[in-house]
């Protein structure tokens, strides 16, 4: 052996840490889909938030609103984020001012509690995977030492049939080793900063969320009151 | 509502998420790929050292025999040089000593003559008297020619005798010279003997020598070993230190653990004892890479 390269130092290793190094990558592979799909809806979650304030506060009438939603969701029935909770709310508002047992009080309860839960879907939606980043994060360089240390003992056990410890005897084994721990950190790191980054943008729009139905049940309670 | 994010998130995003993932991780196994072509192409020349040298030094018997055979055959050869000479000496001696006593004899017989002359002149009466007196000196003469015969006869024969041992000792001699040559066989097939014999132990020590991590390239340790017949140890010694302990240690941890040499027992008995019953052993690293 006159040359070794990682690949080589893969394929050298002993049974135990293949298996730990194809979990770790697995768990790398698992972890980076979680990733760049957390990052699209996150995108998309921020996108929805911006473009519907927009068209919110741009004066429109709320019930021309509620129809363009409608539309949109039997074209492609897709309504996200915002929208959603805006819809769940002006729907529950509708139905329960058109009942004229109803009070006031009830209806903008009503209207209110409807907003909560949406709010509450919205926000395990948006947060759905996120635990599984912090513990790929968090378990996978114990997950590689354990492979580090199940080479370094069986090199260490090859040392001991040879009748020279050299250090050409242990260096390949204790080399293979090291790379299950190079894995483990490859995994890891990624994990880590997408999940304070997911967690912080999470944050934004959760209280984006909650200010606009602070708003909207607002505008709601003017509403009621007006007539 | 229809900007771009909404294409991408059909399914919540998962297709494009996965996509992207496998894309990744192909992407780093295709640059491991790069690096290791890479590798191959500057290719680093490791150098792998030989394992061990343990070299075994001056008290290698065979050496030690060749030596001492060698000092006795010149040893043998001055001997041989000096008698030559001592005899040279004699024989020069002796023809030295003929030919003074040769003129001493003309130088007598030529007196003789100028008295027998004189005699023949002054005394004419005389003559009878010294005829007869000349006869008896004649006949003293011819006594001592005889003498001087006997002498020679001796003296040849002494030479004779002188060349008789001389043949003698050179038949010797050849008998000697053949007896060596015989013997300088006898100890080449004893030095195939020993060599492999030294090799095996040399070979066994060296797989049993596990070197601490404090030995370095240039550390030398001697083990003075004692053998039985059967290729037991009997004990090793530290003749020289490497000045390192742990070293010496090892070395002669070696020396233990290697213990017994079986193959000590095939040897016939006398080439054992004459190169196995004590060995020394040099402990030299020299493939460290320090």
């Amino acid at each position: 052996m006159n040359e070794i390269s990682p690949l080589q130092l893969i394929l050298e290793s002993s049974t135990g840490e293949k298996l730990v190094m194809l979990s770790l990558l697995v768990l790398s592979m698992i972890s980076w889909v979680v990733i760049v799909q957390r990052y699209l809806v996150m995108s998309a979650a921020k996108s929805g938030v911006s473009s519907f304030e927009e068209r919110f506060w741009s004066g429109m009438d709320l019930s021309q609103l509620y129809k363009e939603g409608t539309r949109i969701q039997q074209e492609d029935g897709q309504v996200v984020g915002m929208e959603t909770i805006f819809r769940a709310g002006f729907k529950e508002f509708m139905r329960l001012r058109q009942q004229s047992s109803v009070d006031k009080e009830a209806v903008m309860e009503g209207a209110q509690r409807a907003m909560r839960v949406a709010y509450a879907r919205e926000e395990e939606k948006l947060e759905r995977h996120l635990p599984f980043l912090a513990t790929v994060g968090s378990v996978s360089p114990y997950v590689g030492l354990f492979g580090t240390v199940l080479g370094i003992m069986e090199a260490f056990i090859g040392l001991a049939t040879q009748a020279q410890a050299t250090l050409q005897v242990v260096a390949p084994g204790i080399a293979s080793a090291l790379m299950a721990t190079a894995m483990g950190l490859f995994a890891a790191i990624p994990a880590v900063v997408a999940y304070n980054r997911f967690t912080a943008s999470l944050d934004g729009v959760t209280s984006s969320y909650i200010m606009f139905t602070d708003e909207f049940s607002s505008i709601l309670h003017r509403q009621i009151h007006s007539n | 509502m229809n900007n771009a994010f909404n294409n991408l998130i059909i399914f919540n995003g998962y297709p494009l998420a996965v996509v992207v993932a496998v894309g990744l991780h192909v992407l780093l196994l295709a640059g491991l790929l790069y690096l290791q072509s890479n590798n191959e192409v500057e290719a680093l020349e490791l150098v792998q050292p030989t394992v061990i040298t343990a070299l075994f030094i001056d008290e290698n018997p065979q050496v030690r025999n060749e030596r001492v055979i060698e000092r006795q055959r010149v040893q043998r050869q001055q001997e041989r040089e000096e008698q030559q000479r001592a005899a040279e000496a004699a024989a020069a001696q002796q023809a030295r000593e003929e030919a003074e006593r040769q003129a001493a004899e003309q130088r007598a017989r030529e007196q003789e003559a100028e008295r027998q002359r004189q005699a023949l002149v002054e005394r004419e009466e005389l003559e009878r008297q010294r005829a007869e007196q000349e006869r008896l000196r004649q006949e003293r003469e011819r006594q001592q020619e005889a003498e001087r015969q006997r002498q020679q006869e001796l003296d040849r024969e002494q030479a004779q005798a002188a060349e008789r041992q001389r043949q003698e000792e050179a038949a010797r001699r050849r008998e000697r010279e053949a007896a060596e040559a015989a013997a300088a066989q006898a100890a080449r097939n004893e030095f195939e003997l020993v060599q492999s014999a030294t090799g095996l132990i040399q070979q066994l020590v060296q797989e049993h020598w596990s070197r601490p991590p404090s030995a370095r390239n240039g550390m030398r340790a001697i083990i003075q070993i004692r053998m039985l017949p059967t290729g037991e140890l009997l004990d090793a010694t530290i003749t020289q230190s490497s000045g390192d302990a742990a070293f010496d240690r090892s070395a002669e941890n070696a020396v233990y653990r290697a213990a017994p040499f079986s193959e000590l027992q095939d040897l016939p008995i006398n080439v054992f004892n004459a190169n196995f019953r004590s060995l020394s052993l040099i402990f030299e690293p020299q493939d460290l890479l320090n």
